[in-house]
């Protein structure tokens, strides 16, 4: 087992007015150098985790550890070795590229020769070299997303946070970012990355969370959470669309593990696929329902996230 | 690790932060184009208000005497540059001339008592007859002045008047003396007449009244002594915007979020705030103070005098822009949206400068809402300079505004300090 770079042990949080909890007594491990996904319905409690993980809430309870020191006593140790790049794009408009890295980089400490040569770094690594001089707020939501990142390794942490760093950004940036996370990760740094997107979380991940109601409710190597979810998912699409009684009908049928309606698709999770695809014919024969299209698809996150969490909404 | 320290942290605030206020147009108007404008427009258009063009008062004489006095001191006034002089024909009494000063029509009158000339000439012939006793009084010319005249500009044409009655003496005893023909005057003689005279005075010593009755225990500035200090406390306080948006502007964005992930204490991030809001607060005061100096007598109005003791003028400044930066810090950490902080903001300050004195000056203000103006920070720091400004004080003078500005400051500091902390929750 690697060393762990975070642990948690029992971690509560409660707001001041609120009537649960927001995160009720988690235990939680991330390995050093891995890349750690935590996912969660809104409200499930992963960005208080991460807010408390940061150091910018203080935990009602629990032990918490962060880069080897207590995030009680050991505040600002734990904060020279940890980078956030926040959902909101934190950068300031009237000032240029370069004045940006250079303030938050003097702000994290760096100065002189060593922040010059950081600067220069993560422009290059932002690929914004040409664009140093320019003022933020003439950039496009892409090139922002980017300085920002770079920001948030001007000080070479030992972990990274991200929290949604992909939200409102073109497709090259997006890949732009899983790449260069990818080398960093590479390179020993240990990410910590909240994602509404689960494919994205699926394809960057070795190890995830899945947080609901402030718990966790699963936790491990990517390859084993999804191994949860069993061989495969069937979609099938009828005429007309497959009903609450259809649904429970499916539930039932030999090899099928769970079944969830998720918009016109009625969603099979299963362990044997011959078997649950020869019922589920069976069946609509026998209720009459026209099968409109099947497909048989691997395990992906996204499935063991709702049949996890649900498919209600959240507010 | 490599740590460069508080200082680097400090140092990068303050660039940024100057960085932020340099290339916000707005702000820079607010901050300077706005207050020079109100200071030279103020400082001309007050002007008459103020007398500062003190080449012509306007003097109303009402005679009652119609004798050598009267005649006397039309003559001498009316010969005087700086006095027009007009001989009220309507006017009856005092109440006349009362009326007619607080009308506006004039701004001093003058009231020549029935009699004044047959009194004054009795008096003169006492003083020739060598009556010892020197009893009874001497007529009494009365001078009333607009309340809002400077002290110094009721002095000089109470001295005139006083002047002109002197002459009237003057001729009224030698015209006495000249029908006394043949006495010798020797020097014991002479000394004794002069005691004689001395003893029998035919008038009282001239004394400006308010034609309200009151008169206010400072003397007045001059428009341009009053628009400077007011209109850059004004200005001082106005940071109360720019430092308030920026501040909840970083917290909307993001950025403090990412400063409380890293080890930066929360009173760097707020010295790194007020030390650029501070310097500002003394380029403005210098900006006004040269304006006062040198453009508006460029435009026709009195050069500003600001006193004899700079070192008062800058504590009052460092006072003042401790108050006004407490206040926008405080202003910043209570608000949540920038439409809040300008609201809150500028209302406040407007409130804060009409009731302190700054729109409105307070000699101006009823006797109550001048009671009323002691609420504001800002009538404490236009306090403070006018009492550099006009009455000549010193350090020890305005000790009381400055405490007072700091003591204010130092409250919504504290205050500002407990709603910020970089540390968590």
């Amino acid at each position: 087992m690697n060393d762990l770079i975070i642990e948690a042990k029992g971690l509560y949080k409660t707001y001041r007015g609120a009537e649960k909890a927001a995160v009720d007594r988690i235990d939680l491990t991330v390995e050093k150098g891995s890349f750690f996904g935590l996912l969660g319905p809104n409200g499930a409690g992963k960005t208080t985790t991460l807010a408390m993980l940061t150091g910018l809430l203080e935990p009602d309870d629990g032990l918490l550890k962060v880069a080897g020191f207590d995030i009680r006593t050991s505040l600002d140790e734990v904060k020279r070795r940890i980078g956030l790049v926040p959902q909101e794009i934190s950068l300031y408009p009237s000032l240029t590229a370069q004045e940006n890295l250079a303030y938050f980089g003097m702000m994290q400490g760096l100065s002189g020769n060593a922040l010059n040569g950081r600067i220069g770094d993560c422009l290059e690594f932002a690929r914004l070299t040409e664009l140093a001089d320019k003022r933020v707020e003439t950039f496009s939501g892409g090139m922002k997303r980017r300085l920002s990142l770079a920001i948030g390794i001007i000080h070479e942490p030992l972990i990274l946070f991200l929290d949604e760093p992909t939200v409102g950004i073109d497709p090259a940036s997006r890949l732009f970012i899983f790449e260069n996370l990818k080398a960093m990760n590479a390179n020993g740094t240990t990410i910590v990355y909240t994602s509404h997107y689960m494919e994205e979380v699926q394809t960057l991940c070795d190890t995830a969370a899945i947080m609901d109601s402030g718990r966790v409710i699963a936790n491990g190597r990517m390859s084993a959470l999804l191994s949860r979810q069993g061989k495969g998912m069937i979609r099938i699409r009828t005429a007309p669309d497959p009903t609450e009684a259809v649904r429970l009908d499916v539930e039932s049928l030999p090899g099928a593990q769970s079944a969830i309606i998720k918009n016109d698709l009625l969603e099979i999770q299963t362990q044997e696929p011959e078997a649950a695809i020869e019922g589920v014919l069976r069946l609509l024969r026998e209720k009459n329902v026209k099968l409109l299209s099947i497909s048989h698809g691997a395990a992906d996150l996204e499935g063991l996230f709702l049949s996890l969490t649900g498919t209600h909404l959240r507010d | 690790m490599h740590d460069a320290g508080n200082l680097t942290r400090l140092y990068a605030s303050i660039l940024k932060e100057t960085r932020l206020i340099v290339r916000d147009r707005e702000a820079l108007v607010i901050l300077f184009v706005m207050p020079l404008a109100f200071v030279l427009i103020m400082s001309l258009a007050m002007q008459d208000a103020f007398m500062e063009k003190s080449g012509v008062f306007t003097v109303a004489i009402l005679d009652n005497d119609n004798g050598a006095v009267g005649q006397g001191v039309i003559a001498a006034f009316s010969s005087a540059g700086y006095m027009k002089t007009t001989v009220l024909k309507d006017a009856h009494d005092e109440a006349d001339v009362k009326k007619e000063i607080n009308s506006g029509r004039f701004k001093f009158g003058v009231i020549i008592p029935k009699g004044a000339t047959t009194l004054a000439k009795g008096r003169v012939q006492r003083q020739l007859n060598f009556a010892k006793d020197g009893s009874g009084n001497g007529v009494y010319v009365r001078l009333i002045s607009d309340p809002a005249m400077r002290v110094d500009h009721s002095n000089l044409v109470a001295s005139s008047l006083a002047r002109a009655l002197a002459g009237v003496e003057n001729r009224l005893l030698w015209e006495a003396v000249a029908s006394l023909s043949g006495m010798e005057i020797t020097p014991e003689r002479e000394k004794e007449i002069r005691e004689i005279l001395d003893g029998n005075r035919p008038f009282e010593e001239v004394k400006a009244e308010d034609a309200t009755g009151t008169r206010t225990a400072s003397p007045m500035p001059t428009s341009v002594q009053q628009s400077v200090p007011a209109w850059s406390l004004f200005a001082m306080f106005f940071i109360v915007i720019p430092l308030s948006v920026t501040f909840i502007k970083e917290r909307q964005l993001g950025g403090l979020t990412r400063l409380k992930t890293m080890p930066v204490p929360s009173s760097v991030v707020m010295a790194g705030k007020a030390i650029p809001y501070f310097i500002i607060n003394q380029l403005q005061i210098a900006l006004m103070l040269a304006v006062g100096f040198f453009i508006v007598p460029l435009l026709g109005g009195d050069a500003l005098s600001i006193g004899n003791s700079p070192i008062a003028v800058g504590i009052l400044t460092i006072s003042a822009s401790f108050a006004a930066i407490g206040f926008g810090l405080m202003t910043a950490m209570f608000c949540k949206t920038t439409e809040q902080s300008t609201t809150f903001g500028g209302t406040s300050i407007i409130v804060f400068a009409a009731l302190g004195g700054i729109m409105v000056p307070k000699f101006l203000m009823p006797q109550f809402m001048q009671s009323i103006s002691v609420i504001s920070p800002l009538s404490w720091g236009l306090d403070g300079f006018l009492d550099v400004f006009v009455r000549g004080g010193g350090v020890s003078d305005i000790l009381p505004e400055a405490v007072g500005l700091l003591s204010f400051g130092l409250v919504c500091l504290c205050v500002a300090a407990w709603r910020f902390s970089l540390k968590p929750r």
